[in-house]
């Protein structure tokens, strides 16, 4: 018998929240147990998962620890599993949850209890929706993860955090809702919920763009995209920090991860048909993003518009279809997640001195807090992109597999694919000025603070921010390894979407490196395809 | 031996008979103790759920009125729905309804909810739905607490025995142009083109919505739910409801709803759905805001007859079980207090997270399976009805179902808002649920808790 190491990971924080639901005692006792309940059980769910990352076999494309019950009735089943692109989802979610724990450890001081419990459940939400295989258990764990968050924001977090929650719920249910009849009419079409099932069944091209625009309602304003993306802000800044760090970090990834994972290979017809649109938002986002950051006052503000844009790039590489393209898609994801992620939590140590997330009332901070400046910086550059960090590795390979997909476009005569790789590149100057730029006013420069003296990193700190700066770098230096582990599911995914399955003209043949026999891939033209049915 | 089939099949509504032949002879002889009246009642409803189940289980099927009364597996499971969600009910009075009349009303009720879920024949179906209403009208009346009381039981009576006039009305022209009082007629006359039989199918769903509180038929139900005793507002909301329910699933029988009576089926509980979750936004009264939302529950368990025939008993069957003990389990948790407006203020709900944070969340845990949130059980049960209307070929109507539940999260939510993240409210009141009303709440997580994690073989059940 094996173990099932995905249910185990996936329930595991749950357990943990009953366990802290059953604590008793004084408020004092029961705020510190409650705190170190949680770190342990995030920090065994982690070492738990790392069984999944030994476990998985590359050369395998199906899904692994594979896991299926009886659930709902008819075909709606529990089934799990996970392949190249899930896996480091997975992983992320539980290396990020100490991480948050951690994070929240003093910053939050009333209603330890209740705030543990509910990150643990969303913990647990959230490993699920990476984990599930049948699109109405994903569904469940997808919507499910709505409601701690919607709580986190609202019950811990800062001045309008009524209505920043409100607003987060009620957009991204809007979406959902659409998903939902979408995967009803799905469900009676194919007469299957598994999203295995359902991968292979090919709907009729005149359904599908209807299908997708359901899904793409969901995941755009989960991802979120411009022009759906206004909850963001609100909610990243009034969200405590641990929340802000699971928004960003997983949260967001949620809505890529659907559209890799489902939208665009459930509808791959549509997605060729509206990959020209789809290539333009994505850039639109990209450069939006990036001037909005530019102009804020608010330094939570500013990293929340950052994640736009970099979740463009995202966008930008799942729709090129190309290889590489793909991978730095995935890697972006996970870099976005320790970057942003590490941005947030710095975010909230100097607001924990300092009580003011006003850029104004900062400067010179190299001065005042030595070691946080050090670490800010380097994660700064990991954001800008700066070689031998995970955010170099994650744009490059994208903007590197958009290119390489429009040329070929463009040599036949379609310019519009390279128009748009051509215009994310401003995104990529965009992208330091305003990093840069942010922390030129706010480390350097004339030393000011508002609330002095300011003590600087605790060990609990160092130790946090040690373990994301070693995670960008392991990313940025070595990316080969990881790389090889999601190559087969990207390829496969490359395969679904780029319409060899439905027999479509391919425009060009190109010949991938080393491709594994079986899979010899012959990519469509993506983002102008569609002017080449 | 068709005597002893006969008594079995009947062996719910004997069991109830006895507990209210128990409870009026001791009452008589020497008044009884809130306690042990509370006691015999919950044992007959208890005994009577229980043989419901085990009937059902053993596969009994039997007519004990040829041609007016059958019992069958599924008609006993729905019983045994019925019964369990009275329990709860039950348990929660105790607090609020003193007098020994209380049970007996709800007993009989309660049987002629029984009787109408078995119902073969008009006759059977009238009788059961004037025996399930008549004492609800004098339940409401009964907790005289607020000058208003007498004002919304006669609307209550008024609207009530319009929807019984209507039915009639319906059920005569059904026989004048079937020449049988056979609850088949009703199905049979769905499709037919003739006039008369149309006329008599729209009056006969005229009288369901009036019971079942469907816009436009439905202003009675606000005034009512609001000023009853909250039991009887718990009461109304998930057992009428369900007996109506259950009962218009049995007429509809597994005949196909065609156009224009689709139509018919489908745009007032659609509007049902809409106003119900708009007019519920602006609701200051806990009872009032539950009012508005059992009338888009209505609407979504009207839809589930638009879908398939074979899947309807299953669709409102596990949705009614579902709806009822969220219900419940809001009921359950709210705040004691003797003054009951006070007690229904929404107000008093603001900060609760913090005086008592169990019952912030099992009304939290409700609100939020009402509004259909996974993982919460509303939305497997929502997602069975939209999944049958769509297969039905509905689609249209499942889009602007979906889309008017939508509409229906933000007050659910506001609860929530008012529960876990207001301020305390200095004027709130102090009191605490008593010790049965805690364990209705937890029968109810409970039973919750094993629909969410384990729905599918509750729907195989069914």
């Amino acid at each position: 018998m094996t173990w099932p190491i995905l249910s185990i990971v996936i329930f595991l924080p749950l357990v943990g929240a009953a366990f802290i639901l059953a604590l008793r005692g004084d408020d004092e006792a029961i705020r510190n147990n409650a705190r170190w309940t949680a770190l342990w059980t995030t920090l065994l769910t982690f070492f738990i998962s790392i069984f999944l990352i030994t476990g998985f076999d590359r050369g395998i494309p199906d899904f692994q620890f594979v896991e299926n019950h009886y659930w709902l009735g008819g075909t709606i089943r529990y089934h799990l599993g996970v392949d190249g692109i899930s896996l480091p989802f997975v992983i992320l979610t539980t290396a990020l949850m100490p991480v948050a724990i951690l994070a929240s450890f003093l910053a939050v001081s009333h209603r330890v209890k209740e705030y543990m419990i509910a990150f643990l459940v969303l913990e647990t939400l959230m490993i699920g929706t990476f984990a599930a295989l049948d699109i109405v258990l994903f569904y469940v764990f997808f919507e499910g993860g709505l409601i701690p968050m919607f709580l986190i924001i609202g019950i811990w977090g800062g001045k309008r955090r009524v209505y920043a929650s409100f607003k987060f719920f009620l957009y991204t249910l809007l979406g959902s809702v659409l998903m939902l009849l979408a995967i009803l009419a799905m469900y009676l079409h194919a007469g299957s919920t598994d999203i295995t099932v359902l991968l292979t069944h090919g709907f009729p091209r005149d359904w599908q763009p209807w299908l997708f625009l359901a899904f793409l309602a969901s995941f755009a304003v989960k991802l979120p995209m411009w022009p759906v993306h206004t909850w963001l802000p609100d909610a990243h800044v009034e969200a405590p920090t641990a929340g802000s760090v699971i928004l960003a970090g997983v949260l967001l990834k949620m809505g890529t991860y659907g559209f890799m994972k489902l939208a665009f290979p459930l509808f791959p017809d549509a997605t060729r048909l509206l990959a020209p649109i789809f290539g333009t938002l994505a850039v639109v986002s990209i450069i939006y993003g990036a001037c909005l950051a530019l102009v804020q006052t608010d330094i939570k503000k500013i990293i929340a518009y950052s994640s736009i844009s970099h979740l463009g790039y995202v966008m930008l590489g799942l729709i090129s279809l190309d290889l590489l393209g793909i991978q730095g898609a995935v890697m972006q994801m996970v870099s976005h997640g320790l970057v942003a992620g590490g941005l947030f939590l710095m975010v909230g140590m100097v607001y924990e001195r300092c009580h003011t997330r006003d850029l104004a009332a900062y400067g010179g901070l190299a001065k005042l807090l030595p070691v946080y400046s050090v670490f800010f910086m380097v994660l700064t550059l990991a954001a800008i992109g700066l070689p031998t960090t995970s955010g170099f590795t994650g744009e490059f390979l994208v903007l590197l597999g958009a290119f390489r997909a429009a040329w070929p476009q463009y040599v036949q005569g379609a310019a519009y694919p390279l128009i748009v790789s051509a215009s994310a590149v401003a995104g990529v100057v965009l992208g330091p000025l305003y990093m840069l730029w942010f922390a030129q006013r706010f480390l350097f420069g004339p030393a000011k603070a508002p609330h002095l003296p300011l003590v600087d990193l605790n060990l609990r700190e160092k130790t946090i921010l040690a373990a994301i700066v070693v995670a960008v770098f392991a990313l940025g230096l070595f990316p080969e390894e990881p790389m090889r582990k999601t190559e087969l599911a990207a390829r496969q995914y490359q395969v679904l979407v780029a319409g060899l399955r439905t027999g479509l003209p391919v425009a060009t043949l190109r010949q991938l490196p080393s491709s594994p026999p079986g899979s010899q891939t012959r990519p469509a033209t993506p983002l102008a395809s569609a002017t080449t049915p | 031996m068709s005597w002893i089939d006969s008594a079995i099949a009947m062996l719910p509504e004997h069991l109830l008979l006895a507990g209210i032949v128990i409870l009026i002879a001791v009452d008589i002889a020497a008044p009884l103790r809130k306690q042990v009246s509370l006691l015999v009642s919950l044992l007959a409803v208890g005994f009577a759920a229980a043989a419901a189940v085990w009937l059902s289980s053993n596969g009994f099927a039997f007519a004990a009125f040829a041609g007016h009364y059958s019992v069958d597996p599924a008609t006993l499971l729905a019983k045994a729905i019925v019964l369990a969600l009275a329990v709860p009910v039950l348990l929660i009075s105790r607090d609020d309804v003193g007098q020994g009349a209380f049970p007996v009303l709800l007993l009989s009720s309660l049987y002629g909810v029984c009787l109408l879920l078995s119902a073969d024949s008009f006759l059977t179906l009238f009788l059961g739905l004037e025996l399930m209403s008549l004492p609800v009208y004098a339940l409401v009346l009964l907790a005289f607490r607020r000058p208003q009381s007498a004002e919304a039981a006669l609307k209550y009576l008024v609207l009530g025995g319009t929807a019984t006039a209507t039915l009639l009305m319906g059920v005569s022209l059904l026989y004048g142009s079937s020449g049988s009082l056979a609850l088949s007629t009703f199905a049979s006359a769905l499709g037919s083109p003739d006039t008369m039989a149309n006329v008599a199918v729209v009056l006969v769903l005229v009288g369901f919505f009036l019971k079942a509180a469907i816009v436009p038929f439905h202003a009675w139900a606000p005034d009512a739910y609001e000023v009853a005793a909250v039991p009887v507002t718990a009461y109304m909301a998930t057992i009428i409801k369900a007996g109506v329910l259950l009962a218009a699933v049995r007429l509809f029988g597994t005949a196909p709803v065609t156009r224009p009576m689709a139509d018919l089926l489908a745009i007032l509980p659609l509007v049902s759905i809409v106003w119900g979750n708009l007019a519920a936004m602006r609701q200051q009264s806990f009872r009032r805001m539950i009012a508005y939302s059992s009338i888009a529950h209505a609407g979504y368990l009207f839809y589930a007859l638009l879908g398939e025939g074979p899947g309807r008993f299953q669709a409102v069957a596990f949705y009614v079980l579902v709806y009822g003990l969220m219900n419940l389990l809001a009921f359950a948790a709210l705040p004691q207090n003797p003054d009951d407006t006070a007690r229904d203020r929404m107000d008093n709900l603001k900060g609760l997270f913090h005086r008592d944070p169990f019952a912030a969340l099992m009304i939290g845990i409700a609100m939020l399976s009402l509004a259909g949130i996974p993982p919460f059980p509303g939305f497997v049960a929502k997602f069975l009805i939209f999944k049958n209307v769509i297969a039905a070929g509905f689609t249209l109507y499942a889009v602007l179902g979906l889309v008017g539940s939508y509409l229906g999260i933000y007050f659910y939510l506001r609860v929530i808002q008012y529960l876990f993240m207001s301020a305390e409210e200095p004027t709130a009141i102090q009191g605490s649920p008593g010790r049965l009303a805690l364990g209705a709440s937890l029968i109810c997580l409970l039973a919750a808790i094993l629909l969410a994690v384990f729905p599918g073989w509750v729907i195989d059940l069914l």
